[in-house]
């Protein structure tokens, strides 16, 4: 599926780093060793420390899981045909009663780590798994972990139940990151259709829940509508932290992180829409030859390169075309691809289909 | 390994013990384990998981995830994971010795158990959609599998012809806790006006056309089983509803004290199911919320609560979270897309509307 976390942009990572080493134990002291209870496993995203946070749409909730995998890794090119295949035999399942559900790499180690639902029903045991650079593959041992978690701040509203006492509302989060000190949460109700971003100070407290309910208004021309962010990514534009989010209806906005008052309205700046019949999937920010660039992986548009040079002083669209706001092309060789991470300063990490069911993990140049 | 091993190995191969006929090491699958057998003091330490590996049977996979322990004279593989059923799996032991492994393959027969499962409801229950209807509610009767939606669930035009795309396809798929209900949402893009899709293709369903949602009934429930039967639902789509519901045009029909029959409400249009049910509360005059039962009927245009304990007379009031949604997503007051000149700086707070009604004593 996909999912997800869009790890970050570069100034994240380096952020993250120097974080590890210069206040190591100011997050993973937050974390207390147990079983981490997750009801299943989705959105993914690295933290700092080594800390990957993971969306349990099923728990309505968050884990911090402490991966310990610290250690800096090489860069290597990574190429393992039938991932999903793999991932299957080793918890001892046909291939098709697996499902990889959101991907991402490890800044510090460059292992990539997977969430995997084994089986497809309600009662589907979630896994998370770890591939280094030789295509081995191991659990993370989520029976004793440190972690820490945080339920999903609800409404009044999102709690009540119908009459047989049931709520058969549920939250799917769709996209996870960690942008200074805060996990920021995008969401889709399978009720209510509404945009709702959510941002968690990160160490997990308790009294942080429910204060921090925020909703996005992208305008697209002169309409608009407060529509779920489908996946994001933070951004820098100007030393200013930004997120830049592609919507279930595919504008792409840009959204000030100072802004993201607990509690407020927020309007955004659609600064591309990316065509009809087409949903974006995961995002990721780097650099080549003095310019950022954003890629983009997408359910029917192959992925898509846009370049940030004139992001700060694009303006809001206004009229309607098919390539419209910032341009962007699209890497022709680059097909099928289900998920996407940053793997080091010139790789990309993707899931990508290869066939008739099949999913090949490897990492390729960025463009 | 030890050469004592070795040695006591090669003994136990070439030397069999009157008495001990499982001298030739075995492999068993049982209760969900697989067990080595008839090797003379296998030693509990940690060679096994070199020399006694599991796998699904298929070339270049890994072994399967679990542990080893030696219980009464035999290595027991235990699976990380329940084995299934339809899976074939080998087990290999590599003598420590060299030579050939002992292989033995598993063949886990499928599960061939009737289907059962079947579509239950599809909300809105109406076979008149505005064209920019937002959602679909499908209720299934028992759990279903995920993974399978968008090559199950299809759209069917008057000629028959599929409809390209009509849905956000999410990955995610929108199912309630117990997958029985699943969320299905027309393209948002292809509703709003202003956006790409919504010009260059238009809606995915037409003003004066007719449709139908066809279940496909190869789409598996929790247990791996197809449906009992596909399910069709027909509808008509009538013009787009930019008009915002309001409490205003709501027809309460208050019951009388002592009584426990129904406060009805009705609308002047079908409203969002599962939001009806979620969405309207009844309180008492010092903010009490009733306990009660809600009914929701003739096609998501009558609301009924039939409170626990008979009506007392008084005033009462009827809570409505404004988020309450018509088919086409407009909510209370507020149309599913908003012209922008409109200001959308104020803070969010829990929006709740109040209908306020009076229970009068009883005749």
């Amino acid at each position: 599926m996909t999912g997800n976390l869009r790890t970050a942009a570069i100034w994240l990572l380096a952020v993250t780093v120097l974080a590890a080493g210069a206040v190591a134990a100011e997050y993973s002291s937050s974390l207390k060793a147990g079983k981490a209870d997750l009801k299943s496993a989705g959105a993914l995203a690295f933290g700092p420390e080594g800390i990957l946070f993971v969306g349990d749409t099923a728990g309505a909730a968050i884990f911090a899981l402490d991966t310990g995998d610290r250690k800096a890794g090489a860069a290597g090119a990574v190429d393992i045909k039938g991932i999903n295949e793999k991932v299957a035999a080793l918890l001892g399942a046909a291939a098709d009663q697996v499902m990889i559900n959101d991907m991402v790499v490890n800044p510090i180690s460059r292992k990539t780590y997977l969430s995997v639902s084994r089986g497809r029903g309600p009662d589907a045991t979630p896994v998370i798994l770890r591939v280094d650079g030789s295509g081995k593959i191991e659990e993370v041992a989520l029976e004793n972990v440190k972690h820490s978690r945080v339920s999903l701040p609800n409404s009044p509203d999102a709690a009540a139940k119908d009459a047989r006492g049931q709520n058969r509302r549920q939250e799917a989060i769709t996209d996870l990151a960690f942008v200074d000190g805060r996990v920021f949460v995008a969401g889709l109700s399978n009720e209510e259709f509404a945009s709702n971003l959510r941002s968690i100070p990160f160490p997990f407290q308790d009294a942080d829940r429910g204060a921090s309910i925020e909703i996005f208004h992208g305008a697209h021309g002169r309409f608009e509508t407060n529509a779920p962010i489908r996946t994001f990514v933070p951004y820098q534009i100007k030393k200013e932290a930004h997120i830049l989010a592609a919507y279930t209806c595919t504008p792409l906005v840009k959204l000030s992180v100072a802004s993201l008052k607990p509690g407020s309205k927020v309007a955004g700046t659609t600064i591309a829409e990316l065509g009809n019949r087409n949903r974006p999937l995961d995002m990721i920010v780097y650099s080549k030859g003095g310019v950022d660039y954003i890629l983009m992986n997408n359910s029917s548009r192959g992925v898509m390169k846009l370049s940030t040079e004139k992001i700060d002083t694009y303006q809001a669209i206004t009229s309607q075309t098919e390539v419209t706001g910032v341009p962007y092309e699209t890497i022709a060789e680059l097909k099928d691809v289900q998920q996407l991470d940053l793997f080091d300063k010139a790789n990309a990490m993707i899931l990508v289909r290869s066939g008739a069911g099949s999913l090949d993990l490897k990492t390729v140049a960025l463009p | 390994m030890s050469r004592v091993v070795v040695f006591l190995l090669l003994v136990a191969v070439l030397c069999p013990v009157r008495q001990a006929p499982a001298a030739e090491p075995a492999i068993r699958l049982e209760g969900g384990v697989f067990k080595l057998e008839g090797l003379p003091s296998p030693a509990g330490d940690g060679q096994w998981r070199e020399r006694f590996l599991v796998y699904v049977d298929q070339p270049g996979v890994p072994p399967l995830l679990g542990s080893w322990r030696v219980e009464n004279g035999s290595v027991v593989f235990q699976p990380r994971y329940p084995l299934q059923a339809g899976v074939r799996y080998r087990a290999e032991f590599r003598p420590p010795a060299g030579g050939a492994p002992l292989i033995r393959v598993f063949d886990l027969p499928p599960e061939t158990v009737a289907p059962s499962t079947r579509v239950a409801h599809v909300f809105p229950s109406t076979d008149l959609l505005p064209e920019n209807q937002l959602k679909l509610y499908l209720h299934f009767s028992a759990p279903m599998s995920r993974g399978e939606v968008w090559r199950r669930l299809r759209l069917l035009d008057e000629a028959g012809a599929v409809v390209q795309s009509p849905f956000l396809e999410l990955e995610e798929e929108l199912w309630d806790r117990e997958a029985k209900r699943l969320t299905v949402l027309f393209d948002p893009g292809r509703i709003k006006r202003g956006l790409v899709p919504h010009n260059d293709v238009g809606p995915s369903i037409q003003e004066g056309r007719r449709y139908t949602l066809l279940i496909d009934s190869n789409w598996l429930d929790a247990n791996g089983r197809p449906l009992v039967a596909e399910h069709r639902k027909t509808f008509r789509v009538g013009a787009s509803d930019r008009e915002p519901p309001t409490l205003g045009s709501w027809k309460l029909s208050t019951p009388s004290a002592g009584a426990v029959s129904p406060l009805v409400a009705e609308f002047p249009e079908p409203m969002e199911h599962a939001l009806l049910h979620r969405l309207i509360r009844v309180l008492d005059a010092r903010g009490h919320e009733l306990d009660g039962e809600i009914g929701v009927d003739r096609q998501e245009t009558r609301w009924r609560f039939t409170p626990a304990r008979p009506w007392e007379a008084g005033g009462y009031q009827l809570l409505v979270g404004t988020i309450l949604e018509d088919l086409a997503g407009n909510k209370i007051d507020r149309p599913f897309d908003v012209d922008v000149f409109e200001r959308v700086q104020d803070r969010i707070r829990p929006e709740t509307k109040s209908l306020p009604f009076t229970v009068r004593a009883g005749r």
